[in-house]
């Protein structure tokens, strides 16, 4: 077995496997390394792909030359795009997907990857050298050698599952935990924290009585993540919606003693967006239900993901509230919920290009870094992956601004402000959300990602096959039409008849006149493909937030411009508040935008900075 | 860029010539709704050239000069406008106050350096000088300016400020949570914003805080007759040149003399002497006197240390006891009794008046260093006028567009008034959505 690398993966979940794809597109020779080679890619919680701001960074992860929009596509069960009646800046789309086929594409593609070696071992510790990372040793002691290492490790790193009194040195669903990494870690001075996070019971699908339930389908207009999807995608499996009810509330205040949320014997630190059942009722005393979606798992498998259930009660607890459920009353539990505590890295302990700051070439990605969720997690991955290829190319990092990517806002907020909580990516964190949109991530970030190397021609193909659509749907709406052009068009609509001439642009302003219907009366349209016409259209309607915003995003892209040499000793600089040098200390900026951007650093601080940084360069 | 304005000659050289400094985009058009020139028929066109003009603000007209910098040959690298008056606190304010209305935003500390920088302009000596002033300022600038606004000022901006964080975390939520959040009434949202509308109407209109934005602090000289409050006025004003006026009282009784103090504008009202009187026109002075001595900041007691103490005085005493007040020991030189004082002075021989200055400074706690803090007070009218007109726009959004866009100008109304408190928006909005809404799976 060959020992030496360019670069190593520790481990293949989300993060890991974007993470050893994008170095092996970059021409490096990587090794992938996993606990088990069954869990590649695997889902541990939710079975599904995408959603609120996550289905943002799929469309990220695709426009780069990532995965797993590609995957999703082709192991979606049921496609939907979601919070379709507010603006399509915030539009996401989300895939139920089977998990098993989600693992095995996955999988199989990376096995058909070239330069990419997967290889099932339990990494024990770092190899360091004098220039920084050097390699790994297993637990079985053997080593293997890069310039270059990913860790990407999940949830393994010492983790430990929690069903009521019930405890157990484990990885997610009863996949084995790295056992000695994390003292190594501890060892070469890393900043080690607990988190904890928890999944859902699953059930039976045969023992659920559906009919007591609200069918949700998929949507009749077919979406996709991947531009590279031509086939459609799969669309005809169905989710179901029920409640919590009083009863359900009673058995677990009842039991409240016996939740190791409640009982002391849970100390991570577990995410609010993904709060247990037991917390809901108990922070959220006065609503009477919450909502349960019962979700499948995979096409061959009858078992089912019981969204909105996520418990760490005793066994018995959660075959009392499954059964006090509408639909659920006769349902069988396949899999009981559990909490999962886990340990992970301080993130501001990394640049923003993921790289350790104390050790050259060593980088992680994903839930290590204290994020949650598989999106989140890709889009670290391939972050990191790229980073090490530049690394490795001794080229300049490849960070993404926060007016650029839902990526650039997650990482910039992880690197510079930390996380005291398992971190989701929400719109809300996204100061430019009406620019970061799923209809325009291909045009934010592809030529991006062809610079990276990580986009290959058929994806670059597409891009430019955009852009000239685009640059022909604009002359064609800016030409000017006589009214009576319009008049067919408006009746439908029950739009104003224009008074004089105006072209489509113009009309497509008004706030009622969408360009799905202008399509059934200017055949000019429908040469163009729909995701080209979507695009145009947001735009227009977008406009006058969209130039709101622009100046504000110029004045963040010259602080971004200036770049603070890592060397600055900020507990030396007069002038600068305590809490100013000492936060600037720990996250070291690479930029003056992202100084700006720590909080607790005041503008008149960057100031201060400023004046000193210029005199050190003099 | 969006042009800022700051006053560039420090705030406490009054008598002497002041400037105004206006950098950015559309700083000359800004600076013309404000300074005409003396010949209409001339424009300004010539850079670096002094043009002679009158600066007209609602309150006063000032004799001005209007001298431009055309970008990049600047000392920001922007448009840069110069108007030199004629100096005084007073002057200075009520010339920024009408840039800001003409559309020019108050600068922060440093942030005509910042740009400098940003731009490539800024040379090692120009920032040695600069630095100095900024670690003054930023150390405590903004926290005093924040103590100085009055408890019920504050309040209500708090108050605003936590109303345009719940519509903007259920907008937020909603976009969030399309599937916990369907059943979100946007008219509740509409209703919280109109709430804000009227908070933030009733804080720029300004009937709550006028009296913080115009008056300044006052404080009030009382005592017997004799014991050498106008001696004293007099020594103050001596003392400190920076007199901007000295405009006698309504009445011939009260005397009000204005002074800066580090940038704050302080009022010194000297009273008539308080005693028992049965003529008419001195019964109305004394009354003044009380009721001067009522609406003060502080009050100093002066008291004569040449004389035993008086019934009358014991009476000024008890009234005062609750009230913020020095009591000062007058004619130390010729001083007879041993009365209790906060400090003795000799008012005739201008004698330790410079202590008392600091003596009020601390007790009123101006902290000497805030320079920046009369100023600070634009910043909070611009920023709640700017508050107001983004809770407008979103208001009208409202009818109109979705959430998304709704949230933009909710937003941004939030982070106006962050800049008043200091909060950052980031993840208090987060906080806000997972304590208000249950959500998530």
């Amino acid at each position: 077995m060959d020992k030496y690398f360019d670069a190593i993966v520790v481990g293949a979940g989300h993060a890991g496997v974007e993470a050893a794809h994008a170095l092996a597109v970059c021409g490096k020779k990587t090794l992938l390394l996993s606990l088990s080679l069954d869990s590649v890619s695997f889902m541990a919680c939710n079975p599904n792909v995408g959603g609120s701001a996550k289905g943002h960074l799929v469309k990220e992860v695709d426009a780069l030359g990532g995965l797993m929009g590609e995957i999703a596509d082709r192991a979606s069960l049921q496609i939907r795009m979601l919070n379709l009646s507010n603006g399509p800046a915030v539009h996401s789309l989300r895939a139920q997907v089977d998990k098993s086929y989600y693992h095995r594409l996955m999988k199989s593609r990376l096995e058909s990857t070239v330069n990419l070696t997967l290889k099932q071992a339990d990494v024990s510790s770092l190899i360091i050298g004098e220039n920084g990372i050097a390699g790994v040793c297993t637990a079985m002691g053997d080593s293997y050698y890069s310039s270059t290492v990913i860790l990407a490790t999940g949830v393994y790193l010492n983790s430990k599952i929690i069903t009521g009194n019930y405890q157990k040195n484990s990885g997610p669903n009863g996949f084995s935990r790295s056992e000695l990494l994390t003292a190594n870690l501890v060892d070469l001075g890393l900043p080690i924290r607990r988190f904890k996070t928890g999944t859902p019971p699953r059930v039976l699908g045969r023992s659920v009585d559906f009919s007591k339930m609200t069918v949700q389908s998929g949507d009749i207009d077919s979406y996709k993540f991947s531009s590279l999807t031509e086939a459609p995608v799969r669309n005809d499996h169905a989710c179901y919606l029920t409640y919590t009810n009083s009863t359900t509330h009673e058995i677990i205040i009842a039991n409240l003693d016996k939740a190791p949320l409640y009982n002391g014997s849970i100390s991570g630190i577990g995410p609010r967006y993904c709060p247990s059942i037991e917390d809901k009722v108990v922070r959220f005393a006065d609503k009477d239900r919450h909502q349960i979606f019962i979700e499948p798992e995979g096409a061959d498998t009858n078992e089912m993901y019981v969204q909105g259930l996520s418990t760490s009660l005793p066994f018995d607890i959660q075959e009392q509230i499954v059964s006090s459920i509408q639909g659920l009353e006769h349902a069988v539990i396949t899999r009981y919920g559990y909490a999962i505590e886990y340990d992970c890295l301080d993130p501001l302990a990394l640049y923003p290009t993921l790289q350790v700051k104390s050790i050259a070439g060593l980088f992680s990605a994903g839930q290590i870094n204290g994020s949650s969720g598989y999106e989140e997690a890709a889009s670290q991955g391939l972050i990191a992956g790229i980073n090490a290829s530049k690394y490795l190319d001794n080229k300049p990092g490849f960070v993404l601004r926060r007016d650029e990517a839902y990526i650039g806002v997650m990482i910039d907020d992880l690197v510079t402000n930390g996380t005291n909580e398992p971190y989701r990516m929400m719109t809300s964190r996204a100061e430019y959300r009406l620019h970061l949109r799923q209809d325009n991530a291909d045009l934010r970030l592809t030529e991006l990602g062809r610079e990276a190397g990580t986009v290959d021609n058929a994806r670059y193909q597409r891009l430019e096959r955009k852009r000239e659509e685009l640059v022909k749907l604009a002359s064609l709406a800016a030409q000017n039409y006589e009214p009576n052009r319009f008049v067919s068009l408006c009746q439908d609509i029950g739009e104003s008849l224009p008074k004089s001439g105006i072209s489509l642009k113009e009309l497509l302003q008004r706030p009622n006149v969408q360009i799905k219907d202008a399509i059934k009366y200017f055949d000019e349209l429908k040469v163009f493909r729909p995701d080209t016409l979507q695009y145009f259209q947001n735009e227009i309607k977008y406009e006058g937030y969209l130039l709101k915003q622009e100046k504000t995003i110029e004045e963040s892209k010259r602080m971004l411009e200036h770049l603070l040499p890592s060397d600055i000793d900020y507990l030396k600089i007069s002038g600068l508040r305590l809490e100013a040098r000492q936060k600037l200390n720990m996250v070291k900026p690479l930029t003056l935008q992202q100084a700006s951007r720590i909080s607790g650093v005041t503008p008149a601080d960057i100031t201060v900075l400023i004046l000193n940084i210029k005199k050190k360069l003099k | 860029m969006q042009t800022i304005v700051a006053c560039a000659t420090p705030l406490s050289t009054a008598g002497a010539i002041g400037i105004i400094r206006l950098s950015g985009d559309d700083a000359i058009d800004i600076a013309q709704r404000v300074f005409i020139l003396d010949n209409p028929t001339k424009t300004i066109t010539v850079p670096r050239h002094m043009y002679l003009g009158t600066v007209c603000t609602k309150y006063f007209k000032d004799r001005a000069f209007f001298v431009f910098f055309k970008s990049p040959k600047s000392f920001t690298g922007e448009d840069i406008v110069e108007i030199q008056f004629h100096g005084g606190i007073s002057t200075a304010k009520g010339i920024l106050r009408a840039l800001v209305e003409a559309g020019a935003r108050p600068a922060v500390a440093g942030e005509f350096t910042k740009r400098a920088f940003l731009n490539g302009k800024l040379t090692l000596n120009e920032a040695e000088g600069i630095a100095d002033i900024i670690n003054a300022q930023s150390s405590a600038a903004a926290m005093q300016a924040y103590r100085m606004l009055s408890g019920e000022f504050s309040k209500e901006i708090n108050s605003c400020s936590e109303v345009l964080l719940q519509a903007l975390a259920t907008l937020d939520c909603e976009l969030d949570y399309p599937e916990e959040m369907s059943d979100v009434e946007h008219a509740d949202v509409e209703k919280t914003l109109r709430d804000a509308e009227i908070r933030l109407n009733a804080l720029a209109s300004g009937s709550q805080n006028r009296k913080l934005l115009t008056d300044g602090i006052t404080v009030a000289l009382i005592g017997l007759p004799n014991v050498g409050k106008s001696s004293l006025l007099n020594a103050i004003v001596k003392d400190d040149r920076a007199i901007v006026s000295s405009i006698p009282g309504t009445t011939r009784d009260v005397l009000r003399e204005h002074l800066e103090i580090d940038g704050f504008s302080v009022t010194f009202i000297d009273t008539a002497g308080i005693h028992e009187s049965q003529d008419n026109i001195e019964k109305m002075g004394v009354d003044r006197a009380k009721k001067a001595m009522l609406d003060s900041d502080i009050i100093l007691f002066i008291i004569d240390l040449s004389q035993k103490e008086r019934t009358e005085e014991q009476k000024i005493m008890a009234e005062i006891s609750d009230k913020k007040h020095i009591i000062v020991g007058n004619k130390g030189d010729i001083a007879k009794y041993q009365r209790r004082s906060d400090i003795v002075i000799e008012a005739k021989n201008c004698s330790n008046i410079d202590k008392l200055i600091e003596l009020i400074k601390e007790r009123l706690d101006l902290d000497s260093t805030q320079t920046g803090s009369v100023f600070m007070r634009e910043r909070h009218e611009f920023a709640i006028k700017n508050a107001l007109m983004s809770t407008q726009s979103a208001l009208a959004a409202c009818a109109v567009t979705t959430a998304d866009c709704i949230s933009v100008d909710v937003r941004s109304a939030y982070l106006s008034l962050a800049e008043i408190t200091g909060d950052t928006a980031s993840e208090a909005v987060i906080d806000k959505i997972f304590a208000s809404f249950c959500v998530g799976k």
